[in-house]
């Protein structure tokens, strides 16, 4: 084989190693979401993609008053995750972060929570608040507090479904945070207090700006993991006690797979994928604004 | 005592103290559910449903670990949580490692835009394409298989493996691969002579990250197959849970088994783990 003969084969190298990897994603990821975009325009018939209807499905789908609803539950079950999860991994992060004995092992035993699946959390979750045979329950009567079924109360399963998330959750930002922390020389905080910064000035000052950045990330992170999770509400409430915990991710599991109305679950999931990418998009204006200041 | 002057990020007795009793509270909220379910899986029917409730069972009792663990279909369904997490660890990581290492060393036209494409697809929630790749499955004929889910798996795991990996890759001089070169190797036998070997660290948190989620995951194996011979384990413990409504003991011995070998294996393999399931989205 001449030399001339070789030279496009080794140009295509890269690409014919990279193409494999590149096709199998694209099949799985993007082809369905263009599929879901197209079905959100149809009324379809379980698997036919039926007749055209335009935007009545997102109407069906967010612009209802049980859709609504539903839209303002994934934020507050999202909101309710991040305002105990982040402050309490953050929070770990920097206690583990200091000169005491024994922090590895404590490091350890907190990550169990993020190795548990949803499922077994929110089944762990459920039998702790049962009412009847659990634990807390019995702690709060002690206390004098009678604690109704947490999970069929329309004040308490809410909150019962953001304490489970957060429990799954605060692992991921305290081992994030722990990295970052440890990649700032000690020095550097040392020669603050040095100069007479109180802990408080080092923290603003030195500490916290130096990792906004994985900060942001595992703000991202746990938002979407929590705006798009299934798994622990369909299994701890159902998305009841009469919708008060239907969320939209919920939704488009049980349009699609329940009631089998595709083009609707579709139009959630379009839905759903907007705001992923809104959510990415506004950490991401914040990340670089701060950047450039 | 000595007093001693006290160094700058040295702490007071009463930091040391207060510290070690907030991570005590958070540990007790990190494991008591565990703990709680543990303690329930270990008792006899009848204490289960004991008013008030025992911290530790009276009589322990692994009679719940042989009705719902030590049960052909439980048995079942962790045969076919093992061979689809060994399947898609051998399709993901292989195709992940070739595209990892075409994209660190060489420089191409798009190599950018196509990384890019790739990692575009993390913003892609599973939620969001779970009813096209239902209705595409089965139009196609895989709905219902262990193949339909280890292609979906391997596919979400890729773009991850593919950062994860090329952190390792750009570690190794790229000065060793051409010097096997020289001695008249392939480049992508270089790769695999002289790299390889040296990626396992990298290798050993990819895969920890492909037992992970697949273990733990739930949604697709619950939309993409139908009958009981498919379940993967989180699955089975879903039906365990509708079918026999509250069997508190069982279900919570089932639930029990899903946890144990990843707290083992985590055990074992912290810093692998650690790496894996961050994506190497953080250094060091």
């Amino acid at each position: 084989m001449s030399a001339i003969s070789k030279r496009p084969v080794k140009l295509l190298q890269p690409y014919f190693w990279l193409a494999p990897a590149l096709v199998l994603v694209v099949a799985v990821s993007f082809w369905p979401l263009a599929y879901a975009l197209i079905q959100s325009l149809y009324r379809s018939n379980y698997l036919d993609l039926g007749t055209f209807t335009g935007f009545s499905n997102f109407q069906r789908f967010l612009f209802s008053e049980a859709g609504l609803l539903r839209a303002w539950n994934s934020f507050v079950l999202t909101a309710g995750t991040i305002a105990i999860a982040m402050p309490l991994g953050f929070a770990l992060a920097l206690l583990l972060n200091l000169p005491l004995r024994g922090r590895n092992l404590i490091r350890t035993l907190l990550i169990v929570p993020w190795l548990v699946s949803n499922t077994v959390a929110a089944l762990l979750w459920a039998w702790l608040l049962n009412a009847q045979f659990g634990p807390v329950a019995e702690t709060l009567s002690h206390m004098g507090v009678v604690m109704s079924n947490v999970l069929t109360s329309q004040t308490w399963a809410m909150p019962a479904l953001i304490v489970c998330n957060a429990w799954g959750s605060f692992p991921l930002v305290m081992v994030f945070m722990l990295s970052a922390l440890q990649t700032i020389p000690k020095e550097v905080r040392e020669a603050a207090r040095m100069d007479g910064a109180s802990r408080w000035q080092v923290f603003s000052k030195v500490t916290f700006p130096l990792i906004r950045n994985t900060t942001l990330v595992t703000a991202v992170l746990t938002t979407l993991h929590c705006f798009n999770g299934v798994t622990i509400v369909l299994i701890m409430t159902g998305g009841g006690p009469l919708d008060a915990t239907d969320i939209m991710a919920l939704r488009v599991f049980e349009e699609g797979f329940k009631l089998h109305r595709m083009g609707i679950a579709s139009a959630g999931a379009v839905i759903i994928f907007a705001i992923n990418v809104l959510f990415t998009v506004a950490y991401m204006r914040v990340l670089k604004s701060e950047h450039s200041a | 005592m000595t007093t001693r002057r006290k160094r700058p990020g040295q702490l007071t007795r009463l930091e040391t103290v207060s510290a070690y009793a907030t991570l005590a509270i958070v540990l007790i909220f990190a494991l008591f559910p565990i703990f709680w379910g543990l303690s329930t899986s270990l008792k006899m029917p009848l204490d289960i449903h004991r008013v008030p409730p025992t911290w530790l069972p009276p009589t322990v009792t692994l009679q719940n670990y042989a009705t719902a663990v030590f049960d052909a279909r439980f048995l079942g369904y962790l045969t076919n949580t093992i061979f689809v997490v060994f399947t898609s660890l051998i399709l993901s990581t292989t195709l992940a490692l070739h595209a990892a290492w075409a994209t660190v060393r060489f420089n191409f036209t798009g190599r950018e835009g196509l990384l890019l494409l790739m990692w575009a697809t993390i913003m892609i929630p599973g939620i969001a394409v779970i009813v096209p790749l239902y209705t595409v499955s089965v139009d196609i004929g895989i709905h219902d298989t262990l193949w339909v889910l280890i292609i979906v798996y391997s596919a979400w795991l890729v773009p991850t493996l593919v950062w994860l990996l090329r952190g390792f890759i750009a570690a190794i001089p790229a000065e060793l691969e051409e010097a096997a070169r020289i001695d008249g190797c392939s480049r992508i036998g270089a790769f695999w002579r002289v790299s390889v070997p040296l990626l396992k660290p990298g290798l050993l948190a990819a895969g920890v990250l492909v037992f992970v989620m697949v273990w733990n995951e739930f949604l697709i194996g619950y939309s993409l197959t139908l009958s009981d011979g498919n379940r993967m384990i989180q699955v089975g413990i879903y039906y365990f849970m509708t079918e026999t409504g509250v069997e508190y003991g069982p279900l919570m011995a089932a639930a029990l088994a899903a946890i144990v070998p990843i707290v083992v294996l985590y055990a074992l393999l912290q810093r692998a783990f650690v790496q894996g399931l961050t994506g190497g989205a953080v250094k060091g």
